[in-house]
């Protein structure tokens, strides 16, 4: 955003300090991207359809605890109940009011708000591992009320929910929903960018640096801490209810720990701290079981373990993981960092000291 | 000539990369000696008491240039728990013991120089510090400033060290008790011929039992000699003993002719 | 009667379970949440050495049980190792990173379907009449392996040298460092036995009933059993696994069966709120986390 850059651009005005793209590669690259987005749909198949729209959806999720996690430093483990909980206010509201999308949506919203509120509390006292624990435990009470709702009113293998519907026009065409998705992802992307920007955004991350000197520059701790937790766990919860509406359907089984930890993977994989590291993160994760059966496939290891192929990617998630967690702490976010630095630099190795 | 038991040549210690707090500094001392390393706050001897003793990792520290060289082996780049078993062992300034353990686990966790007994070594302990003795299942949280500071140098003794470093002995402790614990480590050093290696802000204290001692300000040594040169140097009582003609005006070091004409540029 | 009896069972396995927790905890400040699969991997170790010593039952669940000490050890030193002085989340992630990798190897060397490792020994589980409750000779078993693994932990950390610097090393790495205690060795000692006493919760739980993917859920309950003792002290641990073993039989008796899931995190949120702490557990650990 607003950093320096080695080349020759130069603020003249103030509102330059406003723009979010501030030179003319930044503008020519964007619109290249932009277009390619809206034209994938015309040239995809539904295949390819589909892992668009999981991407978009899971760079919400990703967004929302990459402000969390990424910018105000609070660890959750939570994420997977906070979406079952928009999933399931999505679920119930529609099975036992038949509610429209225009109820549930709000509803859902409201309920993460709420929720947010609920996870952010021990985080007033508690810190580091204790909060992600905290969070843990929250994650497996939600879990357990979704699956109570389902086992009493007997939807035993989860609930059914119709595609939304706007007059007689209903959203079930994939490529209708890839532009309803990639217009709430722009939405969120837009919304966080901004708001790190603003006076929440940087008291977000003065409490990441330190508490208590946060505090002690007349940052309210607990209003930021609990904010972060409100906005995150509600972005989080619209996300739960898209995924309702796009699946049609809602089972306490999809909200496994797994997906936390793919979440969570997403953020570390991407790089902390950076919105485009939750983009590329929810890309790599989403995109990463496919890689591995299509690699898989190329090397004809599917037909003798093709019942187990749950198994290597488990496993092979589980190793990547490690591999970013020891060797590129900083991510993909960082990985490009490197390489931007490399072209920058060269032919030197090192940047100056104080950079 | 002997060499000395521990040399250090021009060293020089970077913190993060860019902060030079020690800026090449050489000090030897020699088998069997009393050596003082004074200096106000910030002058460096901390940190050249843990390049020593091999803590500089921990804060992002490293050695640029330079060497330690103990006995004739260079020791910079050693793990701590390397250079203990190599014979030095340090009474570090602040949480010098294990609070949660008792005293008597306190020096059964140590692990002495290989080869050294460590039974006779602990018995050792409890002779010279007959207090702690009495105090052997007390939890180490729960002593005095003085006793702690007699556990850290008992549980150091333990190591069985030939070079013990002690860090700002006299720190927060009543002058008596001080006096005490200096008395009790010159008896113990003659006992069991070891060498000590003193960093003190104290200039007083330390000159009482140093046969040797070196003046550091600003990373740099500035004066060294004995402590009866020293005492007699115009600068060290203005700034150091409070006993000079001029005590009170406290002014810097690098306003003092003495210290342009003694000041030593190394590398 | 019987209510008593499966608490005790439930209590000596959380009890076993959790105790790795707090071992790892206390001397390394990691909080190891691989520790449900390391306990499958000591399962499916016996499994395996049970049919490849058939006939020799006592030689394979030691040979297993050694297998698991081992793990451990490798854990540390392959991994854990690197892990030293990065934050806490990124060591927390990197165990639960692991407990993924372990969890598809095992099915990728052992099928996912459900295991009976007991008959592969050749033995039986009988059941045990005491008064009028039942017990079987596994869960019986269990409560006398968790009881000598306590009172060995109990003498290792308070007599032996070893232990000694351990908890040492736990309380004061820098000082314990300058005192001439290798910490890669002492954290590497601490994976082994955490592992160790992982991998005889897994066989034993096994034996009783079967072997499969849930497994990890167990390890995953017992955490809260260490954390509402305090994470750093073993009574602690044994205190808590009682806790959360009598609410969480007695609810399922009482309330309802699928609450079973939930009951052990209840019980741990409530005590984060009172005590975060725990209820043996020293108070400025907080801050250091």
């Amino acid at each position: 955003m607003s950093q320096p850059r080695s080349s020759g651009y130069l603020r003249t005005r103030y509102a330059q300090d406003w723009m979010l793209l501030e030179t003319r590669t930044q503008r020519v690259g964007f619109a290249l991207f932009a277009a390619c987005a809206l034209a994938l749909p015309f040239f995809a198949g539904a295949f390819h359809l589909d892992i668009a729209n999981q991407v978009l959806l899971a760079s919400i999720g990703a967004v929302a605890l990459m402000l969390l996690t990424g910018y105000a430093g609070q660890i959750s483990l939570g994420h997977a109940g906070l979406l079952a909980a928009g999933a399931f206010t999505t679920g119930i509201l529609f099975k036992e009011f038949a509610a429209p999308f225009w109820v549930t949506l709000p509803a859902a919203a409201a309920v993460g708000a709420a929720l947010g509120v609920i996870f952010g509390l021990p985080s007033l006292r508690l810190r580091g591992l204790y909060l992600a624990v905290s969070t843990l435990a929250l994650h497996f009470i939600v879990i357990y009320l979704g699956s109570e709702y389902e086992s009493k009113r007997g939807f035993s293998t989860g609930v059914v929910i119709d595609p939304p519907r706007l007059g007689s026009w209903t959203l079930t065409d994939a490529r209708a929903w890839y532009f309803v998705l990639l217009a709430a992802a722009t939405a969120t992307v837009l919304f966080s960018l901004n708001l790190m920007r603003s006076r929440t955004g940087r008291a977000w991350r003065a409490i990441h640096g330190r508490e208590t000197v946060a505090g002690a520059l007349g940052i309210s701790v607990q209003r930021a801490k609990l904010s972060a937790f409100v906005v995150s766990s509600t972005l989080t919860a619209v996300a739960g209810c898209l995924f309702a509406y796009y699946r049609g359907f809602v089972s306490a089984e999809a909200f496994s720990l797994f997906l936390t930890i793919q979440y969570v993977a997403m953020v570390i994989i991407g790089g902390l701290g950076s919105i485009l590291g939750a983009l590329l993160g929810a890309v790599f994760v989403v995109l990463f079981p496919y890689g591995i059966e299509a690699a898989m496939k190329a090397t004809a290891l599917a037909d003798r373990l093709s019942s187990l192929i749950f198994a290597v990617n488990y496993a092979a998630f589980g190793l990547v993981m490690i591999l970013f967690l020891v060797f590129e702490p900083k991510g993909l976010v960082g990985i490009w960092q490197r390489v931007q630095a490399w072209f920058l630099l060269w032919p030197f190795k090192q940047k100056p000291v104080g950079k | 000539m002997t060499p000395p038991l521990l040399r250090v040549e021009k060293l020089e210690v970077v913190y993060h990369h860019v902060i030079t707090a020690v800026q090449g500094i050489s000090l030897e001392v020699p088998e069997g000696s009393i050596v003082a390393l004074l200096g106000t706050n910030g002058a460096g001897k901390t940190t050249t008491l843990r390049a020593i003793s091999g803590f500089l990792g921990v804060d992002d520290a490293r050695v640029t240039e330079g060497s330690i060289e103990y006995r004739g082996h260079r020791i910079e780049n050693l793990p701590p728990h390397r250079i203990t078993s190599r014979g030095i062992t340090l009474v570090p300034e602040r949480s010098k013991v294990f609070e949660n353990l008792t005293v008597v686990e306190n020096i059964e966790a140590v692990v002495p120089r290989p080869g050294a007994d460590a039974r006779k070594l602990a018995e050792a302990v409890w002779e010279y510090f007959p207090v702690l003795a009495r105090l052997r299942d007390r939890e180490a949280g729960y002593l005095s400033g003085g006793e702690r500071q007699m556990l850290a140098i008992g549980s150091a003794l333990a190591c069985a060290p030939e070079l013990l470093l002690v860090d700002e002995l006299s720190q927060g402790l009543a002058p008596l008790i001080v006096e005490e614990l200096l008395h009790r480590l010159q008896a113990i050093r003659k006992d069991l011929g070891m060498t000590l290696l003193l960093v003190e802000q104290n200039a007083a204290v330390a000159l009482d039992v140093a046969d040797y001692a070196y003046v550091m300000e600003n990373g740099r040594i500035v004066l060294d000699g004995t402590p009866e040169k020293l005492r007699s140097h115009q600068d060290i009582r203005e700034f150091y003993l409070g006993t000079g003609a001029g005590s009170g005006a406290r002014r810097s070091y690098r306003d003092v002719k003495q210290y342009r004409r003694s000041r030593r540029w190394y590398g | 009667m019987q209510l008593a009896v499966n608490i005790a069972v439930l209590a000596a396995i959380y009890a076993l379970v959790s105790c790795g927790y707090v071992l790892i905890y206390r001397t390394s400040r990691v909080l190891n949440l691989a520790h449900g699969e390391l306990m499958m991997l000591g399962a499916y170790g016996l499994f395996t050495t049970a049919s490849l010593f058939a006939g020799y039952p006592l030689l394979a669940i030691a040979t297993s049980a050694l297998l698991a000490l081992i793990v451990g050890v490798l854990v540390y030193v392959l991994l854990m190792r690197h892990m030293a002085g990065e934050a806490v989340l990124a060591a927390v992630l990197t165990t639960i990173a692991l407990g993924i990798l372990l969890r598809g190897t095992i099915i990728l060397f052992w099928t996912a379907q459900a295991q009976h490792p007991i008959r592969a020994l050749g033995l039986t589980n009988q059941s045990i009449a005491i008064g009028d409750a039942k017990i079987s000779a596994v869960g019986l078993t269990l409560i006398v392996v968790t009881a000598c693994v306590y009172a060995g932990l109990y003498a290792f950390l308070r007599y032996t040298a070893w232990g000694i610097r351990m908890r040492a090393a736990g309380q004061n790495p820098l000082l314990a460092a300058q005192r001439g205690i290798g910490l890669h060795r002492i954290y590497a000692l601490a994976w082994g036995l955490a592992t160790f006493t992982a991998g005889l919760a897994g066989m034993l739980v096994a034996c009783d009933s079967a072997l499969d993917q849930t497994m990890a859920t167990i390890g995953l309950k017992a955490f809260p059993a260490a954390l509402v003792g305090g994470l750093d002290s073993l009574l602690g641990a044994l205190l808590g696994s009682l806790i959360v073993s009598a609410s969480e039989v007695l609810i399922i008796y009482y309330v309802d069966p699928l609450l079973s899931e939930v009951v052990p995190f209840i019980v741990l949120l409530a005590m984060l709120v009172v005590r975060p702490w725990g209820l043996l557990g020293t108070r400025e650990e907080l801050d250091r986390v």
